[in-house]
């Protein structure tokens, strides 16, 4: 049976030859993996994330290893909004399906980041990337506070027609709640989940490793943790939910779907192998075929929980 | 000289995997479709063989310098040069002849070879030696090389036969006085200056090392490149974790921009 087998997606608005994306911050601006791999066979990409100006990031050290993870406090550092437009966006090739990712310190910025990017036919969507600290809140992450987020996403909402992400911190207590804000507020998919924060210490200097003390935790390490929200998330709202945190496989790519994921962003792992997320492409058609399931989405939401 | 060849993601296969000293190796690795590269490149090595099920841990590959290249059999024998310090490059000690290592290269900003009426002074320590063997061949065929290795003690030297196979002029300093002259490499340099003659110097080690170089070079008004290591995720301008700070503002990469800099634009107080 099926012959060919059907891997398109939606999400949010956004249609896509197949679920598999690179995920905001491992995949740069695209064009450094064009040595790599087809950029045109990914379902998409999420671009570095933007701020209004270029920004510098943190002072090294500004990552380290983990058990089957890294830490990472790279913070802000971008070419800004106005060049990502300019020189960024240009230079991919044609049927690349980009989603613009953005982040700032207060809500305006924010707002502004978002109009300026959708005048750009080449922006298929926005993420917001909500683990960003917020200045005015006293740094705790805008994606944190259900009513800082539901400001955050109401005051984007406004700015932009584009379909509307929102990526989700998973440093929260309750992630469905958060979820159930993003689609009170008009977002058209969520994004989850973005690292996870995490400390480490250099017994021997007695220090930590990170300059910046804190980083944000990602790699396979955190994939049970992400599969976890992303099935809460999925029983909490009707939006479409991209999946993300320690993908390495299209073995990895079903779970999350299963778990009510419509798509995927393969984050970490396109540092280890620069050339995993078409080969994922290519493994997830196999486990299709294999299986003989005709379409990628009969598998959204089709865990099979046995009852006791 | 030439842009930098694009780099490749391959499965090399181990030839060679010898001690070569102290808690130094040796790694041969056989590649297809190698494309070339330039001195001063690096590439990046999956933390030990690859496995039937991937390992996750550790989980990030290490960056390790291109020592040298040589054809071999329609493919091509890339050289690597290593010390054993940690779990990832312990896996990478234990990989068999035959088995496949995750590679990524070449990588990074090239050493720009001296002017023809310049001395080039290879200034290099510990596992620095790795990066500058391809310099100081190419070095060779514009002009007069003297290469000035140091390590702790003689069992940390590496490379050594092959510097002196090369004919360069080669100078060695141990700390502990155990090969070549007692006392740190830095010394040799100050030395080799002394003459006045117009030189070019490169300098590749720790960074205390470097930054004592690149002083020492300003002293004598010669000009000074240095090549940085630092921790990295990804080696090609992603990741954005290998951030050197410059005097300037702000932080260039060590993967994209570097590892080849100019001693004179790093903020060497914040180098890490």
């Amino acid at each position: 049976m099926a012959s060919s087998i059907d891997l398109s997606a939606d999400l949010g608005g956004i249609p896509l030859r197949n679920p598999v994306l690179t995920a905001s911050g491992t995949f740069g601006y695209g064009t450094e993996f064009a040595p790599f791999l087809d950029l045109e066979r990914l379902g998409g990409f999420v671009a570095k994330s933007l701020t209004l100006a270029p920004r510098f990031g943190n002072p090294p050290p500004r990552i380290a290893e983990a058990p089957s993870a890294m830490l990472n406090a790279i913070s802000l550092e971008n070419v800004g909004v106005d060049r990502f437009i300019a020189e960024k966006l240009p230079a991919l090739p044609a049927g690349v399906t980009v989603i613009a990712s953005i982040f700032e310190t207060a809500i305006e910025g924010y707002a502004e980041v978002s109009k300026r990017l959708s005048s750009e036919a080449r922006v298929a969507g926005i993420e917001i990337n909500a683990s960003c600290p917020h200045v005015k809140s006293g740094g705790i992450e805008f994606g944190q506070d259900p009513a800082v987020l539901s400001e955050l996403v109401r005051a984007v909402r406004r700015a932009t027609a584009r379909p509307l992400l929102v990526k989700l911190s998973p440093n929260v207590t309750d992630i469905a709640e958060m979820a159930r804000v993003c689609e009170g507020e008009g977002a058209d998919a969520i994004s989850l989940i973005n690292a996870v924060q995490g400390l480490e210490v250099d017994p021997e200097t007695r220090r930590p490793v990170l300059a910046n003390v804190l980083g944000g935790l990602s790699g396979p390490a955190i994939r049970p943790i992400a599969l976890r929200m992303v099935w809460q998330a999925a029983r909490a709202v009707k939006l479409p939910i991209c999946g993300i945190g320690g993908i390495t496989s299209a073995d990895d790519v079903v779970k999350f779907l299963l778990c009510g994921a419509s798509a995927v962003q393969i984050g970490t792992a396109n540092y280890l192998d620069p050339a995993v997320s078409g080969r994922i492409v290519d493994d997830l058609e196999a486990y299709l075929r294999r299986h003989g399931i005709a379409r990628v989405r009969d598998l959204v939401g089709a865990l099979e929980i046995p009852r006791s | 000289m030439s842009a930098p060849p694009l780099p490749i993601r391959t499965d090399a296969t181990v030839v060679v995997n010898r001690a070569e000293g102290g808690a130094n190796r040796r790694l041969v690795l056989r590649v297809e479709d190698w494309p070339g590269f330039q001195p001063g490149q690096f590439a990046m090595l999956s933390a030990g063989a690859r496995t039937a099920v991937p390992r996750t841990d550790p989980l990030l590959p290490r960056p390790m310098a291109v020592y040298r290249t040589r054809s071999q059999n329609g493919a091509t024998e890339i050289e690597i040069l290593f010390k054993v310090t940690g779990r990832g490059t312990g896996l990478l000690a234990e990989a068999q002849p035959g088995q496949r290592i995750g590679f990524v290269g070449p990588l990074g900003r090239r050493f720009e070879l001296p002017d023809s009426n310049q001395r080039a002074l290879l200034v290099a320590g510990g596992t620095g030696i790795a990066s500058i063997y391809e310099l100081a061949q190419r070095a060779q065929a514009a002009g007069r090389v003297t290469v000035l290795l140091g390590a702790r003690s003689a069992a940390d030297l590496m490379g050594v036969d092959d510097f002196e196979a090369l004919g360069v002029g080669l100078e060695i300093a141990t700390e502990d006085g155990s090969k070549g002259s007692a006392g740190l490499v830095t010394e040799l340099l100050e030395s080799a200056l002394a003459s006045g003659d117009p030189a070019r110097v490169y300098a590749c080690g720790p960074t205390a090392m470097m930054r004592r170089c690149a002083e020492i070079a300003a002293g004598h008004g010669a000009p000074c490149v240095v090549s940085l290591e630092n921790r990295m995720a990804c080696g090609f301008g992603v990741c954005l974790g290998c951030a050197a700070p410059l005097r300037e503002a702000g932080y260039a990469l060590v993967c994209r921009d570097g590892p080849v800099f100019d001693a004179s634009v790093l903020d060497w107080e914040r180098v890490p």
